[in-house]
């Protein structure tokens, strides 16, 4: 395990100065632009280990930034949010960046490479969502009530790792901040994925030509392994590392194999 | 005041076991239905409300849910509209108040308009109509319609329903959910303005445009009046105060669910078993989530509710309550008709009520008890609360001008810009 490095933020205007996209960022190196879930993002291990490697930029989705909630309601389509996503990419001047993306990131990080092919150098996805499979029906984690989602999520939900990414702060404000905050992030994060979370993706993902590494939990409750399989056949020259014992969330629930995996293919 | 009879149509014969296994939205399972029963459910719920129009109430009342055991109502138009045309040819001055064409919900906000339009035209001008954003699993869940969007859905649909009813002349609509190169519907309300309602559960800014824009507002009561009635009453006139719209009842409307019989003892007996049946296996099987869906409810409202979860009364305790739970908490008035008329009289007093909409079947409440709760009811209540405020000197502006109502002709606040925009 990684210490944490010191994660500066940069605000950077986007969409005609409409929305103020903020960026964490850490490390040195290369550029990669990490794409976080649907619940927002949150500061992990993995990317630690990452920024011990790479300059991560990690960008807040429009809408789950704290005390700017509203800039979800200046994008209204997907394309609009790749747009919106490749012009903070020029704009924080990264050049071929290493995207990674999770879950609803990755289905953003696959539709950014598959709009824009020379814009990623290397591609790595942990379970992204995007695709639909009527055998293999993606779960719909926004409508799941809050204490069946650790089931949803985890192999095992007792586990540490998964208990620590759960964890509410203890102050009552702060924990309603909080749950108001999550609860949100799936609301603006939904917008691009309700009712049914395929908004054509599978017609899109041939584009891709950058070297891609699927990463999928062999027991994701979420979307099914299978849809590792979908996405390495769609994606020419792709790879998948299926990660044992493990859900919907590889890189908190098997750190050490999820780390070794993309280690392996960032090279 | 005016008093309507609101009816819903539950499925009447769920196991007894119900609220143990299953919601009562969305997937609740049709395999324990059976024809018969679904056809006695649909089929006494029009009787009722037609022995309602035929009893001397002011108007008839329904909603909308889809993929719903509690109220199998996918539109309330299909209802209103057989409504309309039986009153009108049975010649019944009464109102026909679908309460809530969801527009949050709808795909097709044209035909929702239309169809009110014909209402009005079948029913020779008595329509109320009734428009709600819609709730969360109905827009969400059953309609597909991404929570973030609903509230935003519902906004654009009202500007187009509002419009597409009063234009003369075609235009085309370029909405963000919906366009149209003509609008032009045929045929136009007969109504000039239609006496518009906007149905709601207490969100603060609801309630602001209803009173800025002349809309009557109805709060629907489930959670319990006693525990929510001032709360929601209170903060709408202070609304109203602080938009300075004048404090005109006829302006607010209330559903309640009554139970009256011959006695306090001979009401609890009639009625307690059907009534723990209504709200255990309806509104208590309704999981909070469903209710609202992430995105559905903006931030700083979830953070209001996670801080002060009181508009939602009894909703908590609602799966396992029993009958006194739900008399104590008011979320249901019963007893003598003495008991119920003195406690709807003061109640609609105390908060300013014109409107009041008496639920009067409910779970599985059989046939004849249902028919027997709308008689005493309209025979020894309804009269006793009738001339409430009549004597006050305001006006009924959110009603149909043929039934009495002067609409179109609801005050502006004079400092705001609506005064000037018009």
């Amino acid at each position: 395990m990684t210490t944490q490095p010191t994660i500066s933020e940069e605000t950077i205007g986007v969409w005609d100065g409409r929305i103020t996209m903020r960026v964490k960022v850490a490390g040195v190196g290369s550029p990669l632009l990490y794409l976080h879930p649907a619940a927002g993002l949150a500061w992990d291990p993995f990317l630690s280990h990452l920024a011990e490697r790479y300059t991560v930029y990690a960008p807040e989705f429009p809408g789950t930034s704290v005390g700017d909630p509203y800039a979800i309601h200046q994008v209204d389509d997907l394309t609009d949010v790749v747009l919106l996503y490749e012009e903070l990419v020029r704009k924080l001047g990264l050049v071929k960046p290493v995207v990674v993306g999770q879950s609803f990131g990755g289905m953003l990080a696959c539709e950014l490479a598959a709009h824009f092919p020379d814009v990623p150098s290397a591609l790595v996805v942990l379970d992204p969502i995007g695709l639909w499979l009527d055998e293999h029906p993606v779960a719909n984690w926004i409508a799941t009530p809050a204490d069946r989602l650790p089931a949803l999520l985890f192999h095992d939900p007792d586990s540490p790792a998964a208990q620590a990414m759960l964890a509410l702060p203890e102050d009552p404000e702060r924990q309603r901040a909080a749950i108001a905050g999550l609860v949100w992030a799936f609301g603006c994060t939904g917008k691009f994925t309700w009712p049914i979370p395929d908004r054509g993706l599978r017609g899109r993902l041939h584009r891709i030509s950058a070297r891609t590494l699927i990463v999928w939990g062999r027991q994701d409750k979420l979307a099914n392994v299978a849809y590792a399989g979908e996405f390495v056949n769609a994606i020419a020259g792709s790879k998948v590392a299926i990660v044992d014992d493990c859900g919907h969330i590889p890189q908190v629930e098997k750190y050490d194999q999820t780390v070794q995996a993309a280690d392996e293919f960032l090279g | 005041m005016k008093i309507s009879l609101f009816a819903q149509a539950p499925y009447r014969y769920l196991p007894e076991n119900f609220e143990q296994h299953h919601e009562s939205v969305c997937d609740v399972p049709y395999s324990l239905t059976t024809r018969e029963g679904v056809y006695s459910s649909i089929r006494d719920f029009m009787d009722e409300l037609m022995f309602g129009a035929r009893s001397g109430f002011d108007a008839v009342a329904v909603t909308e849910h889809g993929q719903s055991s509690y109220d199998m109502v996918p539109n309330p138009d299909l209802v209103a509209s057989a409504l309309a045309y039986m009153t009108e040819a049975e010649g019944i001055d009464v109102g026909i108040f679908p309460m809530g064409r969801s527009l949050g919900k709808s795909r097709e906000p044209l035909r929702a308009a239309e169809e009110y339009a014909m209402i009005d035209v079948m029913s020779g001008g008595r329509l109320v109509p009734g428009l709600v954003v819609g709730l969360s699993y109905d827009s969400s869940i059953n309609n597909g319609v991404p929570p973030i969007e609903v509230r935003k859905r519902f906004d654009e649909n009202l500007e187009l329903v509002l419009r597409a009813w009063k234009e003369q002349t075609p235009f085309a609509w370029n909405g963000k959910f919906s366009q149209y190169p003509m609008v032009n519907m045929w045929p136009r309300p007969l109504q000039a303005d239609l006496p518009t309602w906007i149905t709601g559960i207490g969100n603060p800014n609801t309630m602001r445009m209803c009173l800025e824009r002349g809309f009557g507002f109805t709060y629907l009561s489930w959670f319990g009046a006693k525990l929510t009635g001032k709360r929601i009453f209170d903060r709408f006139w202070e609304i109203a105060d602080q938009v300075s719209v004048p404090r005109n009842p006829y302006r607010l409307g209330f559903l309640q669910t009554v139970a009256v019989a011959e006695s306090d003892e001979q009401a609890e007996r009639d009625y307690a078993e059907h009534l723990e049946y209504g709200f255990r296996k309806g509104l208590g099987s309704i999981p909070m989530e469903k209710l609202g869906l992430p995105g559905g409810i903006d931030i700083r409202g979830v953070q209001a509710l996670l801080k002060d979860p009181g508009d939602f009364g009894l909703y908590y305790q609602m799966k396992t309550a029993t009958y006194r739970d739900l008399v104590d908490a008011g979320v249901v008035i019963a007893g003598s008709p003495a008991t119920v008329r003195d406690q709807l009289r003061e109640f609609c007093r105390e908060y300013g009520i014109g409107n009041l909409h008496a639920m009067l079947s409910f779970g599985s409440l059989p046939r004849h008890l249902v028919m027997k709760n709308i008689q005493l009811f309209s025979e020894e209540v309804l009269p006793h609360l009738r001339d409430l405020w009549t004597d006050t000197g305001h006006q009924h502006h959110w009603w149909p001008e043929r039934l009495g109502g002067s609409p179109g002709n609801w005050q502006i606040p004079a400092n705001t810009g609506l005064a000037a925009a018009r």
